[in-house]
C-alpha cells in the first residue's frame, strides 16, 4: 500500500523541515529555500501587484525594473498563459499598452511550441555555433568556480549567488551569465542550461534551453555578448567605480573590441556590434 | 452510471481550474514525485518547496516513487478505468502516458486534456525564428 505524503503543516518552517527529511540529497546539495511562495493564492497576489503597461515597458530591462516575477507560477501552470494575458490587457491603462508584456508571454508560448516539435532534441544544438569555434571546442563541464560563484567577476558572482539563494534571476542577469559561461569561458551551453535547471524556480527545458541556445548562437543568427557599459546601464549604482576593483576588466571596451577578443576567427559585420535590441 | 475516474496531476499544470479538474471536479486526484527525475536533474530543495506549496492548494493525494506504477495503483484503489491528465510538451510525459495505459486493465482510457491555446492557427507558422511567429500571431494575441 502506498504511503501518502503529508499535507498538514502548521507553518512554512514545518513544511521545509519535512521536505529536508524526505529529500535529504537535495537539501544537502543546496539548503536554500526561496522567499517566493508557491501556490495559487501567492500567484494571484503577484498578478494583482504587477505592472503591465508603459511602466513595465520602460523599466523592464533594468534589474530593479517593474518585471512581474510571475514566471514560476506560469511555468507550473498555476496561472494559465491566457488568464495572465487577459488580466494584463484589462489592467494596463489602455489595452495596447500591454503589448510588450503580452509579447513576452508570446516568447513562452513560442518556446513551448518549438519544444513540442523538438522533444528531447531540445538538448542538441539546433544549428551550428556562429562564433568561429566548432562545437567540440567548448568545454563539456561547468567549471567549479562558476558553480560556486567564485569567478572573481563581481556582477557575475552576485548573479550566481542570487540564482542559488533565491531561484530567480532577472532576464538581463540570465543573459549576462549565460554569455559569460559560453563566450567568455567557452563552456557548452548544455552545461550551463543543466545548472540553471537545478536552481531556477521557473526552470523549464523549453524557455531555458532555447534561451541558452539563443545566447550561444545555435538558435539565432549571431552570438549574444555585451560590454561593461551595458551592465552598468541596467544595474543601477551597484558597480560604479574602477572596473579593476570589481574584476570587470574583461568587459571593458566597445562592442567591436569585445567581439574581436571573444571571436577572433570571424569578422562580424558592423550591424553585429550594435547591442541587440530584439530581445533585451 | 458514470464510470469511475481519477485525475493524474503533473508539474506542467498545477492549476486548480485545469481542464481535468473542470471535467471531473469530484474525481480523486494524485500527484507523484518522480524520484528518478529529481536525482537525475539534481533538483534543488527550493524548487521542491515551491512545487510542494503549489500542491498543498490542490485537492489531491501526494505520493512519490515510480510515477507510472503509482498512478496505476491509485486507479486500482479507486476501481477507476478512466484517467484524466493535462497535456504537456515533455517527451517524458508522453512516455509515462504510454506506460500507464499499458499497465491498466483492458478497456481503460487515458484522456490527455488541452487548455485553450494562446493563439490559434500557429501550427502553420514557421517556428525557425520568434519574429516570424510573432508577426503571424500578434493581432490575435492582443485581441
Ligand atoms: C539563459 C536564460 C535562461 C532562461 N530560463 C528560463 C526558464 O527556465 N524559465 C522561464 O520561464 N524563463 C526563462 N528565461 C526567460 C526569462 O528570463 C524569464 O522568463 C523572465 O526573466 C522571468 O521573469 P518575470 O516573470 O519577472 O518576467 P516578465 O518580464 O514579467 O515577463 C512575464 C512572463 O513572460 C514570460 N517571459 C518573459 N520573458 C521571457 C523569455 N525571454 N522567454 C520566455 N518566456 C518569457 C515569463 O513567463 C514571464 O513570467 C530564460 C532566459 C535566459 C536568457
Amino acid at each position: 500500500m502506498s504511503r501518502d505524503m503529508r499535507r498538514d503543516f502548521a507553518s512554512r518552517e514545518e513544511l521545509v523541515a519535512y521536505l529536508q527529511q524526505e529529500f535529504p540529497q537535495a537539501a544537502q546539495r543546496s539548503p536554500h529555500v526561496s522567499e517566493t511562495r508557491g501556490g495559487r493564492r501567492a500567484a494571484e497576489a503577484r498578478l494583482r501587484a504587477a505592472r503591465y503597461g508603459t511602466e513595465y515597458e520602460r523599466t523592464r530591462n533594468h534589474l530593479d525594473g517593474q518585471v512581474s516575477r510571475l514566471s514560476p507560477y506560469i511555468r507550473y501552470g498555476v496561472l494559465g498563459l491566457n488568464e495572465v494575458r487577459e488580466y494584463a490587457l484589462s489592467h494596463a491603462q489602455r489595452r495596447f499598452e500591454a503589448e510588450k508584456f503580452v509579447n513576452e508571454l508570446g516568447w513562452r508560448d513560442y518556446f513551448q511550441r518549438v519544444y513540442r516539435e523538438l522533444g528531447d532534441d531540445i538538448w542538441e544544438d539546433v544549428e551550428d555555433y556562429k562564433t568561429g569555434f566548432p562545437a567540440h571546442s567548448y568545454r563539456q563541464e561547468l567549471p567549479e568556480d562558476i558553480r560556486q560563484g567564485q569567478t572573481g567577476v563581481r556582477f557575475i558572482d552576485d548573479a550566481i549567488r542570487e540564482l542559488i539563494e533565491t531561484g530567480y534571476l532577472h532576464n538581463h542577469q540570465r543573459m549576462w551569465l549565460a554569455a559569460y559561461v559560453v563566450h567568455w569561458r567557452r563552456v557548452c551551453w548544455q552545461a550551463g542550461a543543466r545548472w540553471f535547471l537545478e536552481h531556477l524556480l521557473d526552470g523549464d527545458p523549453a524557455s531555458n534551453n532555447l534561451s541558452w541556445q539563443w545566447v550561444a548562437s545555435t538558435f539565432s543568427t549571431k552570438p549574444y555578448y555585451y560590454n561593461l557599459e551595458n551592465v552598468l546601464q541596467f544595474s543601477g549604482d551597484r558597480y560604479r567605480g574602477t572596473p579593476q576593483n570589481f574584476g570587470h576588466e574583461a568587459f571593458v571596451g566597445t562592442y567591436e573590441q569585445i567581439a574581436r577578443r571573444l571571436f577572433p576567427n570571424i569578422t562580424l559585420s558592423d550591424e553585429h556590434h550594435e547591442p541587440r535590441k530584439g530581445r533585451r | 452510471m458514470s464510470e469511475s475516474t481519477i485525475i493524474w496531476v503533473h508539474g506542467d499544470n498545477l492549476n486548480p481550474h485545469s481542464a481535468p479538474f473542470q471535467t471531473a471536479p469530484d474525481a480523486p486526484a494524485i500527484f507523484v514525485w518522480d524520484d528518478a527525475l529529481l536525482e537525475e536533474w539534481r533538483i534543488s530543495l527550493k524548487r521542491i518547496v515551491f512545487i510542494y506549496e503549489c500542491l498543498l492548494e490542490l485537492p489531491i493525494i501526494i505520493r512519490r516513487g515510480d510515477v507510472a506504477e503509482e498512478v496505476v495503483q491509485f486507479a486500482r484503489e479507486h476501481e477507476a478505468r478512466r484517467i484524466l491528465t493535462s497535456e504537456s510538451p515533455s517527451p517524458r510525459h508522453q512516455f509515462l502516458c504510454q506506460t500507464i495505459i499499458k499497465h491498466m486493465p483492458k478497456g481503460s482510457r487515458l484522456e490527455v486534456l488541452r487548455e485553450p491555446a494562446f493563439v490559434d492557427g500557429a501550427e502553420k507558422v514557421d517556428l525557425k525564428r520568434f519574429s516570424r511567429y510573432w508577426n503571424a500571431v500578434k493581432k490575435q494575441a492582443m485581441r
